[in-house]
């Protein structure tokens, strides 16, 4: 079983199960048997009906304009329709369908213009069907029926996979955003700072604490400024985070300087109520730095313009 | 198992071994009410580091240790207690407000030297 069968679970027990789904059954293998002939000689004009059609639309610009991709889903389509006629509906089957469908992911092609031309190629073999079937028109919609299956088969196979890529999609870039959201930084010997951005959520809120403590064990740190300037809103439950956030990096030894609580969040913060009081707070960064630096027992001295700079170093001779 | 108080100078150390059942706290917190005037002592450490839980009975009883001690002339510090314990701890309510903490012990001797050395400033 290839990875990507593997990854949307698609085993040969699945794979019966999809068939059960659609109630495939073996009659249905003869009577697709039937009309193998006829689809595969048309093949190459249900193919172009297909193309023709998502031609038209602007939602399936990404695969039409992509010569490239449309070379290869053209191809691919075209193996479709032989081996929708061949009976043989295994895991080699599951596998072509699972491959254009990927194709169809990459070039964005929406799961409603997908439907659409798909149906527009069921009608153009139905209507095939319908013509030489026209003395036994039960026996042609039969026929039409069991194919069909194989068709609902197949659209279930794309949309699983349209769906699946688009939530790998999603859970790579939170993991992305993840990873980028909480840096915590060691700006002097003891001293992290810690600028948050964005929203906090309780994942993210928890995730931070456990990130600053950590790093307040691996730097030894001793004072941690927090700065919120960056964040969108702060509501009693970020506040409450904050709140904890700070409790227990004081447990491990650290305190704690928050800064950046603009005017409009420090006024909703007092009219929700919100007890900051056990938090130091400093307007603005530079003021939580230097703080900071006092507490630490930094002085920052601005180097005096008389002092040697660059380029007039004194000659030592 | 009884946690064992060692002197050291001015100050007394008891570094829990194991986890301690409610039996062993009790006792830590009468000898070291009991040492911390025999010995006058002015710093009391309490190392926690090995622990990994803090119950609402141990965090108690680390208080009442902590202002016990206070009211018998002794600072305490309590030093080591683990990210995953003080995250616990702060969702519990257990946040040791106006007790002294330090991340290790070497950290919490300075706090405890430095707090001793204010107040004697203070005193004379």
């Amino acid at each position: 079983m290839s990875s990507d069968l593997e990854r949307l679970r698609l085993s040969p027990h699945d794979i019966e199960r999809r068939k059960a789904f659609v109630d495939f059954r073996s009659d249905d293998v003869t009577r697709i048997a039937a009309i193998k002939d006829l689809v595969v000689g048309n093949a190459e004009r249900y193919k172009s009906t297909f193309f023709d059609y998502l031609a038209t639309i602007d939602e399936a610009s990404g695969l039409t304009r992509n010569r490239n991709l449309l070379e290869q889903a053209k191809r691919l389509k075209h193996e479709h329709l032989i081996a929708m006629v061949q009976g043989d509906y295994g895991s080699d089957y599951v596998e072509q369908r699972v491959k254009l469908g990927m194709l169809y992911s990459r070039a964005r092609l929406d799961a409603r213009v997908f439907l659409g031309a798909f149906h527009v190629l069921m009608h153009a073999v139905g209507a095939d069907i319908t013509k030489q079937y026209a003395g036994a028109p039960q026996d042609g919609f039969e026929r039409f029926m069991s194919l069909k299956k194989i068709g609902f088969l197949d659209i279930g196979l794309i949309l699983d996979v349209l769906v699946a890529e688009r939530e790998r999609t999603i859970n790579l870039q939170q993991d992305a955003i993840r990873e980028l959201s909480t840096p915590v930084l060691q700006l002097r010997e003891r001293l992290l700072i810690l600028p948050m951005i964005g929203v906090i959520d309780s994942m993210r809120a928890k995730q931070l604490t456990d990130g600053l403590l950590l790093s307040i064990r691996a730097n030894r740190a001793k004072i941690v400024v927090m700065d919120i300037t960056g964040v969108a809103a702060v509501d009693s439950k970020v506040a409450n985070h904050l709140i904890q956030t700070v409790a227990a990096a004081r447990l491990m030894g650290a305190n704690v300087i928050v800064t950046g609580i603009s005017a409009d969040v420090a006024q909703s913060l007092v009219a929700l109520g919100v007890d900051l009081s056990s938090i130091r707070t400093m307007n603005d960064l530079q003021g939580g730095l230097e703080e900071a630096e006092r507490l630490l027992g930094y002085r920052v001295v601005r180097i005096d313009d008389a002092a040697p700079g660059f380029g007039s170093r004194p000659n030592r001779d | 198992m009884p946690v064992p108080i060692l002197k050291q100078g001015e100050m007394l150390i008891a570094s829990m071994q194991s986890n301690l059942d409610d039996q062993d706290l009790m006792q830590l917190r009468d000898e070291i009410a009991e040492k911390v005037g025999r010995f006058k002592s002015r710093g009391v450490v309490l190392d926690v580091s090995i622990l990994d839980v803090l119950d609402s009975f141990a965090t108690r009883t680390l208080r009442t240790i902590a202002e016990t001690a206070r009211l018998r002339g002794a600072e305490t510090v309590i030093v080591g207690i683990q990210p995953d314990v003080a995250i616990a701890m702060v969702q519990l309510g257990l946040t040791l407000d106006g007790v002294l903490t330090a991340l290790d012990f070497e950290e919490g001797m300075e706090i405890l030297v430095a707090s001793i050395e204010r107040s004697r400033q203070g005193g004379g």
